[in-house]
């Protein structure tokens, strides 16, 4: 990736020499190869090349940026002085201080496999006729659509200060739509597995776990109106963390657009909930060496026993509120990466065990609106529970409460969970959700 | 380009596939975001390549290359056919594709002001002036503001192996406020949009008032609404709502890839009763300046206005060269294709309902207690289980027939053939002011869709009152 780090470092250099007072530069170039299957047959293959450099220059604290196709030293010349003659026209802002400081990176195994990158279509396609197999195989009522896709990737960054970073990873994924119909009946799910590694890829069985997940939803039912529990399972509870996530991150506290403004210490969920991001783990989904702005990453613990300990911070926000900065900018703004919730001692069938009148959500968007924390939603996939028991799937059924309610009303996590390389998505409980049906 | 395009076309000849379409597609944007009183952020770009789809005894194969150079181009056009190759692996049917003749045009952009000859401080005092009229507004309750401005200036050629060369250019340019509001601890956001197939005229012709204004007094309204009621209501959906069920619900079920898939709810449908009389549904590509509009597709075909449904009974799907053949049915200009990395696959442009006679007032006049829904914000649709959802930014509680106090954080929810079965009457009044992107298989694509309002039976609102 020599090759790549010279080309940020001339786009960077471009940007200096054409007045900017900081800049960074960001190139990226990749394939990515897809098998799409459409009523159990393949729709097409496709392969995507790309490569493209992206420079932000400083100056004043303005910001300009250019992003553009092509990775040449002229690309990156010309993305860089666009850059720069971008940010002498923006306005001043005077709580840009600087760029990150060059810093030692720690090593992440397990973002990139040789293996992966060396697939050829064909076993890709393998793959996605595997799953067509597999969930014909469970009945052969079952329509599939879904597919398989690989990619590698390869990306550097540099600023003017000294920072040079670059990273090479790899992904994979497989899903498998199935939907069954018998007359105007419909039962449907939707399944999928995602890795950076052949090895914790699960390449065989989800058309399988989707046919038999199919079958469950049939005859769905409405229910009446009411306040029940309800039951997130691994599918559906990250919804509710992704919303405090989204809502934890220092821009939007900033900008006075977060239901998480004056929080930070403050009580804004159940004791039961401790959520760490940490972006190191190797393999994960979201792992990475540093973020964005090239800072390097570490594990943050975001909440510990329902307490918010800290912003989610990119270099900008950080300096403007002269906070610790926690590794979270993605250049357009700020996210978390693997977030881990802690682990509760009972078994998520124990959970939904002791419900006596309730609603397990198995798909769902349960995500709060950022700034008001309200939360109305659809049940995508679920079912009725009555005396500990999922008795009947549910159909045209939503959730609604406010974040914060939603969230300290959290009153168990359950000890199982779905792993997904780098996340753990355990089954959590909220009592007291308003559910509305159509009964 | 167009002879670079020629040239792979006729190496792609040689090379015997039986259908072959290389597509260039490029793009230049600018844009500009006002944020506490600044614009600190000014961004640009450009991209351009190619993406080569071939046909190989009877599979697809498809590849693209961030490139300009031909040799780049032919290793694609090479990777194509070898992917078509692994698509014949497995085929349920080979494909065909329906006839259609071959276009050669060149279709440039219509704008009055070029967007790129327009200076940033005109493009930035155009947007201050709107963030100053929302400060205006909404006084002491701001906490916090911003306003953005886009343009974009794409051009795609499509040259095919059936003699098709059609090069189309399209100018976008947007503005958007989004205002959120402060009382206490309750923070209430509302967002306006307007954008069209235009240049820098566009924002020379939406006043302040239509915009940030309109943004800042809903802030302002939501600010002292009560949360919204939840359960099943008799419901009247703003032209904002109308237009994304429209979408969701039914456009999306209507495209022909998904009927021919078996995931839409409509595939058993063709010339049945789905919705009551009063309502007509099109998709019309040829709406001047709007957002969704195209003059040919990206098989090169000429976009059309399309009947979906007409007094209640579904007339027809939205199709590609391929779900025409597999239909029998003659293609309509609906295959659109997200930039150069991705294939063409059908699309909606502009979507909506045909308006009627009656007035809102007339719509809500029997409603004993029901609601009024507007602010479409988003939705999405389960095709194969009929199975919707919109957020609505705020509602209307309608009383005795009357309009009463506002609500706010509403969703709704319903399966697509009860809800178009329990519409009861739409307006004269109509809008198509929803310019956005759809996202479909990984693909955005720029789309518009209205209505009038329309008064529904019952719908499940998930509020929390």
């Amino acid at each position: 990736m020599d090759d790549l780090l010279k080309t940020a470092e001339i786009a960077c250099q471009s940007a200096i020499k054409a007045g900017a007072e900081f800049a960074d530069a960001s190139v990226e170039r990749g394939r990515g190869i897809s098998v799409s299957i459409e009523k159990n047959a393949i729709k097409s293959s496709d392969a995507r090349l790309w490569a493209g450099v992206s420079v932000r220059a400083f100056a004043r604290g303005g910001t300009g940026w250019f992003s553009m196709s092509g990775i040449s030293e002229e690309h990156a010349r010309e993305a860089g002085a666009r850059a720069a003659e971008m940010a002498k026209a923006a306005e001043s802002d005077p709580d840009f201080v600087d760029l990150v400081s060059p810093c030692p990176y720690a090593e992440v195994p397990g973002l990139y496999d040789a293996d992966l990158a060396a697939l050829a279509p064909a076993e890709v396609a393998a793959w996605a006729v595997g799953n067509i197999d597999s969930a014909r195989a469970v009945t052969s009522e079952a329509v599939v659509s879904g597919g398989a896709s690989t990619s590698w990737r390869e990306w550097a960054l540099v600023n003017n200060l000294g920072v040079s970073v670059a990273q090479r990873s790899t992904a994979a994924s497989v899903s498998a739509s199935v939907v069954i119909r018998r007359d105007d009946d419909v039962g449907s799910f939707f399944e999928w597995d995602s890795a950076r590694r052949l090895a914790d890829l699960e390449v065989d069985g989800i058309g399988a776990r989707a046919a038999s997940e199919a079958l469950r939803y049939l005859s769905s039912r409405t229910i009446r109106t009411a306040v029940l529990p309800v039951v997130f399972g691994p599918l559906s509870s990250g919804g509710l963390i992704q919303g405090l996530c989204g809502a934890a991150s220092a821009e939007e506290v900033q900008r006075n657009r977060s239901f998480l403004i004056g929080k930070k210490g403050e009580q804004v969920a159940a004791e039961a909930l401790t959520l760490v991001d940490d972006p190191l783990i190797p393999g994960g989904l979201s792992s990475s060496v540093c973020d964005g702005d090239g800072f390097p990453h570490r594990a943050v613990t975001l909440v510990e026993k329902g307490v918010l300990l800290t912003y989610l911070h990119s270099h900008y926000t950080a300096r403007k509120s002269c906070e610790q900065n926690t590794g979270h900018s993605t250049r357009v703004g700020i996210a978390s990466t693997n977030v881990l919730p802690t682990l509760g001692t009972r078994t998520a069938a124990e959970i939904i065990g002791e419900v006596e009148d309730g609603i397990y959500v198995v798909l769902g968007h349960p995500v709060p609106d950022t700034a008001s924390g309200q939360l109305s939603a659809l049940v995508d996939a679920g079912f009725r529970i009555e005396r500990g028991e999922l008795t009947y799937p549910l159909r045209n059924t939503m959730v609604a409460g406010h974040a914060l309610e939603l969230l300290s009303r959290i009153d168990a996590i359950s000890s199982d969970y779905r792993a997904e390389p780098g996340r753990v998505l355990p089954t959590i409980r909220v009592q007291g959700v308003k559910v509305a049906s159509g009964e | 380009m167009r002879r670079q395009l020629e040239r792979l076309r006729d190496e792609a000849v040689r090379r015997k596939v039986q259908f072959a379409e290389a597509r260039f597609a490029a793009v230049r944007h600018s844009g500009l975001v006002l944020q506490d009183g600044r614009a600190d952020r000014v961004a640009a770009g450009k991209r351009a390549g190619i993406g080569v789809r071939v046909l190989v005894e009877g599979a697809w194969g498809f590849a693209s290359s961030e490139s300009t150079a031909y040799q780049d181009w032919v290793s694609c056009l090479q990777s194509a056919i070898d992917l078509a190759r692994v698509s014949s692996t497995r085929l349920e049917e080979r494909v065909e594709l329906a006839e259609a003749p071959p276009v050669v045009d060149e279709v440039k952009a219509i704008f009055a002001v070029d967007p790129t000859e327009v200076s940033l401080d005109r493009k930035l005092a155009a947007v201050r002036g709107y963030e100053e009229a929302s400060a205006c507004h909404a006084g002491e309750h701001v906490a916090n503001l911003m306003t953005g401005y886009s343009d974009a200036f794409q051009t795609e050629i499509v040259c095919n192996t059936r003699g098709t060369l059609v090069s189309s250019e399209f100018v976008r340019t947007l503005v958007w406020h989004a205002i959120t509001a402060r009382n206490g601890s309750v923070l209430q956001r509302a967002r306006e949009i307007q954008g069209e197939q235009a240049g820098f005229e566009l924002v020379e012709a939406t006043p302040a008032d239509e915009l940030s204004g309109k943004a800042a007094a809903r802030a302002l309204a939501l600010l002292r609404a009560s949360p919204a009621p939840a359960g099943k209501f008799p419901a009247v959906f703003h032209p904002s709502i109308t237009g994304l069920l429209v979408h969701e619900a039914i456009g999306h079920n209507a495209e022909a890839d998904h009927v021919l898939s078996g995931t839409s709810i409509l595939s058993s449908k063709l010339n049945t009763k789905i919705a009551s009389d009063c309502i007509t549904i099109v998709d019309d590509a040829t709406i001047p300046k709007s957002w969704g509009s195209y003059r040919y597709d990206s098989e090169g075909l000429p976009g059309q206005r399309r009947v979906l449904v007409e007094s209640g009974v579904l007339k027809g799907f939205m199709h590609s060269l391929e779900t025409a053949a597999k239909m029998g049915v003659a293609p309509n200009g609906s295959a659109r294709a997200d930039g150069f990395l991705h294939r063409p696959i059908v699309r909606m442009s502009n979507t909506m309902i045909l308006p009627g006679e009656l007035s809102l007032e007339e719509l809500i006049s029997d409603i004993d207690l029901g609601i009024l829904l507007r602010g479409g914000q988003w939705g999405y649709v389960w095709c194969e289980k009929g199975q919707y959802t919109c957020h609505a930014g705020e509602g209307v509680m309608i009383r005795d027939g009357q309009l009463a106090e506002q609500v706010r954080d509403v969703s709704i929810s319903g399966m697509t053939l009860e809800t178009l079965a329990d519409m009861l009457g739409v307006s004269r009044d109509f809008e198509l002011r929803m310019p956005g992107n759809c996202g479909k298989d990984g693909q955005s694509m720029p789309v518009n869709g209205g209505g009038p309002y329309v008064k529904v039976r019952e719908i499940v609102v998930g509020g929390q009152g």
